[in-house]
């Protein structure tokens, strides 16, 4: 077989669409699960509530917050998972801290969002010397996603009105999505092959005519659509993969094709 | 789609609208309109007891129920008996009840503390209180001088409907609702009850004032020549109570009357009372039933049977007949001593024959009205009316029953008053009429209390009364208002009980849907099971008419127009119809006139001329070959349900109820309009459906059981119970965090405020093959909160120094929830948490008292539980399609969709074929274009499913999470509105390897709450023996239940083979008292025996019983004589019992 193929056709700051040639299914769809479920980044994980008087309770807000995307550039080498760390419980290395203190003075109701966590350096900061970890963080790591950039419309966290308040810390922690959700980088990966089925894997259902009642996608064009007449190629296998990973901006689209480079490259050896 | 016409498209989501109403609610009327008026009845009729009800005052003079109940019940005379010579009865003594008031809820005077005196329902529900207002009646005596004197007296605190006229409520705004801890959207309509909402439920009774017939072979039991023929009449005073009337059929040609008082039954000669009303002679009665048909034989035969019948009384005059009917009732009724018998013969006519009727005169032409057609019904010329078709039937409403009670209550008052002063003449005391502090010590020891019996009605709905109020049950009169959800909510105001005794009937024809009932009650929405079609739900568009309507000028407008007065003696009754207004005969037209009269009353009452009301109920029942007797019978009266439709002659809107719909023609839709054949259309084609049947989306494309399942179903969902959760006390209460808005609802959805209470969330669902109906969650809340890691012991991590708990506390079984001090042992006791599930606390209420002088009381504690969704929670659609939530798949194994789009939910194709639910795939295709395009999708039934935005089958190919591969055939995606239902597994499981036993029979208890076992009877054990599972079986039956050990002594010899000592013990020295004894004995008589040379006899044992040689478990350990055998405990029980009837066992092992 070849060599893999990676070829990008769109590329935006969240979002990728590229086609993988010469690999096996199984590879692909490897692919697409590592992308959903093993790429570690870092998501809110223990929440301390010091005051809630929202109309939220409590672990409502700390799920919330656990969703929330937080900037995890190089994760893989700029954290440890807690349970590898020698650390007590927490430390620098292995978790950052945000904390959230808003109290609402204005008679109009005041939304809380993602804008309005804050990370705090750790307590513990400073005790030992920093680490390669730290060095490798980028300025914005653990901060939550699109934070007062313009044009990014911040997370909502809950509505307080006058006198209400919320203050709380959160730890964060590196994880990946097979223990939680909260962890994967991805919001959906579409995923195709064969968008002729050639191969007869799958079987149209059609009234009458089953071109009309099928519109091919977009996908279509890259390949050749089968000669009238034809025949069936029955040990034909997939070979060209369709992709479009949409992030939720922890990683960055660019990050996940760096990553899934990194292992096409190690895996086709 | 263009901007244009996406906001012209209906429904809409209505978001914004709704955000709106929610934050800024109306600061005059409220939000949801429709919600006020479907209550309407529960409050109108309550308010209908006062005089300041608010409602029309029709022909009367605007009293209120209470007021006219007082009228009714008169005065009551006693007397002192110090009469000088025989035959006075001494100073007489008048009493009677001048005024009854009830206030509105306020806080007693005792408390000098508050500002605002007003009691709102908020408070009642928080402090687990009733929502109650002070009663008080002004009772008047008359002293020997005949000086009229009164007192007030206090009745208790009797409860107050909520929004009713004596509501604090009452008109408020939905801005001042919530600012006074309601919902925006509260309605009323209901009591509340030591902080549990209840209201009093609908229950159908027979039509007032018409007169049906009846064909009940039971009659026939009543005596002897009693025969199943008879006609009865419901008959209802101003005050709204009730006297029922039946005229039973005697083979013998002449009828009897028949009514109850205080639950005991009489029965009179209908010719007595015929006699008695006006004196009329022979001739007069003879010419009223026949009305000119002489030559009908049948009824001239038997109107003279009738006649003879009545030559035995000797009686000739009217007032001769009022005297024996006085005589034989002076002592039944109780009345004053000083009255003449024709006074009494005269008060029982008034108040027990034909009571909706004043005049006697009316009330005899009324009694041969009945007689002309009890003998119709005898000869066949008409059929027998079917008491359970809603024809004949109106509703009895909650305040009116509230009004029955007190007026009963009063009465009770006034008759025990005179009870306890003959109680004194008899006894001796002085009685002093001229004494006022005699008075005073007689009402002293009267019950006044009747805030406490109504306050006990609603809250076990169990009627106490001594005259039964007319009605067939005595319990089951109150429900609770359970805030489960919206939908089960409003469904308790609409609901409507066919009675009690209906549920114990044998027979299912009173449960049969009737084609009368169309319109007025729905069809769809009965549960399944026992209560089915006896709990029925009100069509959405059924009214029931509370207000008295004004019809008095009604037969002098028929006479003008063609009727004959009712006093003409010359109608020939073979060709004239009876004219009916409630129960009164009005007069008598031909069936050409009568059908004209009721043509031009439709069109008056439509157009509103000649000020004929729209509540009118004009029922023509037309001369037929023995069907329905005919008529023209008129209602104005309450209770009645009633339903808007067109009136196709002038096109006006029409309002129509049940006795009259059974003779017209009315088409559901324009389309069906038959020219010269209908006469009316439907405005909506789903008006015959309740409010929770249209909320069903394409109901008409299912099958229509699935459609009574969504109906159950729809309010067991875990909802949004309450926007004002804060303020809510009920026992369990389920919120669902994430609700959301159906994209496919009918129109109605929006009507009923139903997005202001989310009841599930859109699904997406893929109908694949793959084992049951299977849901995915994502992501569950798994993120703790206070997560300190190291274990808290001390009290002082859970409550403050008050002793009360902190808010958010998380708290595990064995936890304290609250601590207080102890007065007699000045030690500090906790409350501890008992729940087996992590529990937050929620909130904390200090509760104190009324009078606000004492401490607190009371503390109350919300605990919260959370609940994300697990394996065996159940869930259904909106179809009727329940199901358990069999596995959750990770994401990445979830197979997915060419545009990365994951299912939420797995449906089985087979979950359709049988159960036919095409609503559901309709849904989810509707679903599917309403996601894609942003839209609301219409789904009221019975409209034409709209093609906009529908893709063609919604089909797309499918991946396997698991290996990629495309799967073999392309698979339907969707999106479907599902619902979490309140059953949820860890309500439900039970386990249970070792834990309590019973102390009787040691075998394990029962129920989960107490970790008890599930029973594993007889035919479970068939089961098991039938499979050879024996080991199972051994472990089921004795291991896992009561399982005991007993010593055994014959085995020995029997395994062994040895001969073992004669006094075998166990290693501790155990032994056998009897076999100890019958050695001993033994022994004694051998020894006796070998003294005297005599045979020896050895007692028998009387029952004797085989135990498996493999229960033995062989010798014990520790040595000694005695073998170990394991026993069922509860045989031993057996034996026990068995022994303490003078029975013995003796095992023998085989």
């Amino acid at each position: 077989m070849n060599d893999p193929i990676l070829r990008i056709r769109k590329y935006e700051r969240d979002r990728v669409n590229f086609v993988l040639e010469n690999v096996d299914m199984a590879f692909a769809n490897s692919l697409r699960r590592v992308m959903m479920a093993d790429l570690p980044t870092v998501a809110i994980d223990i929440v301390e509530i010091q005051a809630n008087t929202t109309v939220l309770p409590d672990e409502f807000i700390s799920h919330r917050l656990g969703m929330i995307p937080l900037v995890s550039s190089n994760c893989d080498v700029a954290m440890r998972y807690t349970r590898d760390c020698n650390c007590f419980e927490n430390c620098a290395f292995c978790s950052i801290i945000l904390v959230l203190n808003v109290k609402c003075h204005d008679s109009t109701t005041m939304d809380v969002t993602s804008n309005h966590l804050e990370v705090v350096p750790h307590e513990d900061q400073g005790m030992e010397e920093a680490g390669e970890e730290q060095v490798k963080r980028i300025e914005k790591f653990g901060s939550p996603v699109g934070k007062n950039e313009p044009g990014v419309e911040p997370i909502l966290i809950c509505k307080i009105r006058k006198g209400q308040e919320l203050k709380l810390k959160c730890i964060v922690k590196k994880g990946i999505a097979k223990e939680h959700a909260k962890w994967s980088p991805c919001s959906a990966v579409s995923f195709e092959y064969d968008p002729h089925n050639k191969l007869r894997h799958t079987s149209y259902w059609f009234e009458t005519d089953e071109r009309a009642e099928w519109p091919l996608g977009e996908n279509a064009a890259e390949e050749e659509a089968p000669r009238e007449g034809e025949p069936f190629d029955f040990n034909a296998k997939p070979s060209k993969f369709y992709f479009d990973v949409e992030t939720d901006g922890s990683l960055g689209a660019q990050e996940v094709v760096m990553k899934v480079r990194i292992i096409v490259s190690f895996l086709s050896f | 789609m263009p901007d244009s016409e996406r906001s012209k498209r209906q429904p809409t989501f209505d978001t914004l609208e709704r955000e709106k109403l929610f934050k800024f609610p109306p600061k005059q009327g409220s939000s949801y309109k429709i919600l006020n008026e479907f209550v309407a009845p529960h409050i109108e009729s309550f308010n209908a007891l006062f005089d300041d009800s608010g409602l029309p005052s029709g022909d009367g003079k605007g009293k209120g129920l209470l007021s006219l109940g007082l009228d009714d019940m008169g005065e009551r005379v006693i007397f002192d008996g110090t009469g000088q010579t025989a035959g006075t009865w001494g100073n007489r003594m008048r009493i009677w009840i001048e005024s009854v008031s009830i206030s509105r809820p306020m806080v007693p005077d005792k408390n000098k503390y508050v500002k605002d005196r007003k009691v709102f329902p908020a408070e009642a529900r928080e402090r687990l209180a009733s929502y109650r207002g002070k009663m008080s009646i002004k009772l008047c005596w008359t002293d020997p001088q005949g000086q009229r004197q009164d007192v007030t007296r206090d009745c208790g605190l009797v409860p107050i409907m909520v929004r009713s006229v004596r509501c604090n409520l009452r008109s408020m705004s939905s801005a001042d609702m919530v600012k006074h801890h309601e919902e925006a959207e509260e309605f009323g309509g209901y009591f509340v009850i030591n902080g549990n909402e209840r209201l009093i439920r609908y229950l159908i009774l027979p039509r007032r004032n018409h007169v049906i017939s009846l064909l009940r072979p039971s009659f026939t039991n009543r005596g002897p020549s009693y025969t199943q023929y008879a006609v009865q009449i419901r008959c209802v005073r101003p005050d709204q109570t009730s006297c029922t009337n039946t005229l039973h059929y005697l083979s013998n040609g002449s009828a009897m009357f028949r009514f109850s008082w205080r639950k005991q039954e009489y029965v009179i000669p209908i010719m007595l009372i015929l006699k008695a009303l006006v004196g009329a002679s022979d001739k007069e009665i003879f010419e009223g039933i026949m009305m000119q048909d002489y030559d009908n034989t049948f009824l001239t035969g038997r109107v003279e049977l009738l006649l003879r019948s009545y030559k035995q009384f000797t009686m000739r005059t009217g007032e001769q007949a009022l005297e024996y009917l006085g005589d034989k009732f002076r002592v039944v009724l109780g009345m004053a001593d000083d009255m003449s018998n024709s006074a009494i013969g005269a008060l029982l006519i008034r108040k027990l024959i034909l009571v909706h009727i004043e005049n006697p005169r009316e009330k005899y032409r009324m009694l041969l009205f009945m007689l002309r057609k009890l003998y119709s019904v005898v000869n066949g010329t008409c059929c027998a009316d079917n008491p359970d078709s809603p024809q004949h039937q109106e509703v009895l409403l909650p305040g009116q029953l509230y009004g029955m009670i007190i007026k009963e209550r009063l009465e009770e008052i006034l008759n025990s008053i005179r009870t306890f002063i003959n109680i004194d003449i008899r006894n001796g005391n002085t009685v002093d009429f001229n004494d006022k502090r005699y008075f005073a010590k007689v009402l002293t020891r009267i019950n006044f209390d009747i805030g406490s019996k109504l306050s006990n009605f609603l809250a076990t709905g169990n009627l106490v009364s001594p005259s039964g109020l007319d009605l067939q049950q005595a319990s089951g009169f109150t429900i609770v208002a359970e805030k489960l959800n919206w939908q089960r909510y409003i469904s308790h105001f609409r609901c409507i009980h066919r009675g009690a005794f209906f549920a114990e009937l044998k027979t299912t024809t009173v449960r049969k849907l009737l084609p009368e009932a169309w319109g007025f009650l729905c069809p769809v929405h009965t549960p399944d099971g026992s209560p089915c079609g006896l709990l029925n739900h009100l069509a959405r568009t059924c009214r029931i008419v509370t207000a008295p309507l004004a019809v008095a000028h009604i037969p002098a407008l028929l006479a003008k127009h063609g009727m004959s007065e009712p006093f003409n003696a010359c109608i020939d009754g073979r060709t004239n119809l009876c004219v009916q207004l409630d129960g009164h005969v009005i007069g008598w037209a031909t069936p050409a006139v009568a059908r004209q009269l009721a043509t031009s009353l439709r069109i008056w009452k439509t157009e509103g001329k000649n000020e004929i009301p729209m509540d009118l109920e004009i029922g023509m029942v037309p001369p037929s070959m023995g069907g329905q007797y005919p008529g023209l019978f008129l209602f104005s009266s309450r209770s009645r349900m009633m339903r808007p439709v067109k009136y196709l002659a002038n096109g006006r809107d029409d309002s129509i109820g049940p006795f009259e719909q059974v003779y017209m023609d009315i088409a559901c839709t324009p389309e069906e309009i038959e020219s010269e054949v209908s006469t009316h259309v439907e405005h909506n084609p789903t008006n015959f459906l309740s409010i929770l049947a249209n909320l069903t989306p394409f109901s008409d494309f299912n099958q229509s059981p699935r459609n009574i399942y969504q109906c159950q179903m729809g309010k067991q969902t875990m909802g949004t119970p309450s926007t004002a959760l804060k303020h809510r006390t009920d026992n369990k209460l389920y919120r669902l965090q994430s609700g959301q808005s159906p994209v496919v609802r009918p129109a109605l959805h929006n009507t009923y405020a139903m997005d202001a209470f989310p009841n599930g969330t859109n699904a997406i669902v893929a109908l694949r093959k793959s084992g049951e109906p299977t849901l995915h969650f994502g992501l569950g809340p798994e993120i703790k909160p206070h997560a300190k890691g190291e274990k808290r012991d001390s009290c002082l991590d859970f409550l403050d120094l008050d002793g009360l708990p902190y808010i958010g506390t998380k708290l595990r079984s064995g936890d304290p929830i609250a601590a207080y001090v102890d007065d007699v042992t000045r030690r500090t006791k906790f409350v501890k948490y008992k729940g087996d599930e992590e529990a937050l606390v929620d909130e904390v209420r200090l509760l104190g008292e009324d009078t606000g002088d004492v401490e607190l009381q009371k503390i109350h504690i919300t605990l919260r539980i959370t609940r994300s969704p697990v394996i065996g929670d159940k869930f259904s659609s909106r179809h009727g399609q329940k199901g358990v939530c069999s596995q959750k798949w990770p994401a990445v194994d979830m197979p997915f969709s060419e545009s990365g789009m994951q299912p939420d939910v797995i449906i089985n194709p087979h979950a359709f074929p049988s159960r036919m639910t095409i609503g559901m795939l309709v849904e989810s295709m509707a679903g599917k274009a309403g996601a894609m395009h942003g839209l609301a999708q219409d789904a009221t039934p019975f409209k034409a499913v709209e093609a906009a935005g529908y893709n063609y089958y919604g089909n797309e190919p499918m991946y396997s999470g698991i290996t990629g591969e495309e799967f073999a055939a392309d698979i339907y995606l969707g999106v479907v509105y599902y619902q979490r239902l309140r059953h949820m597994v860890l309500d439900k499981f039970q386990v249970r390897t070792t834990g309590p036993v019973d102390p009787v029979t040691r075998q394990p208890v029962k129920g989960r709450k107490r970790a008890g076992g599930i029973r594993f009877g007889e035919m479970e054990r068939d089961a098991l023996i039938a499979h050879g599972t024996s080991y199972l079986l051994q472990d089921r039956l004795m291991n896992c239940s009561d399982y005991s050990t007993a010593w055994d002594i014959s085995l020995g010899e029997v395994f062994t083979g040895t001969s073992i000592s004669r006094k075998p013990t166990g290693p501790g020295g155990e032994y056998c008292r009897i076999c100890r004894a019958a050695a001993e004995q033994e022994d004694e008589l051998e020894r006796q025996a070998l003294a005297t040379g005599q045979h020896l006899q050895r007692p028998q044992a009387s029952l004797s019983v085989a135990i498996s040689s493999q229960n033995v478990l062989g010798r014990s350990l520790k040595g000694g004589d005695l073998d170990v055998v394991a026993v069922p405990y509860v045989f031993r029980y057996l034996c026990a019992e068995l022994a303490s009837m003078g029975i013995a066992v003796s095992l023998e092992i085989q």
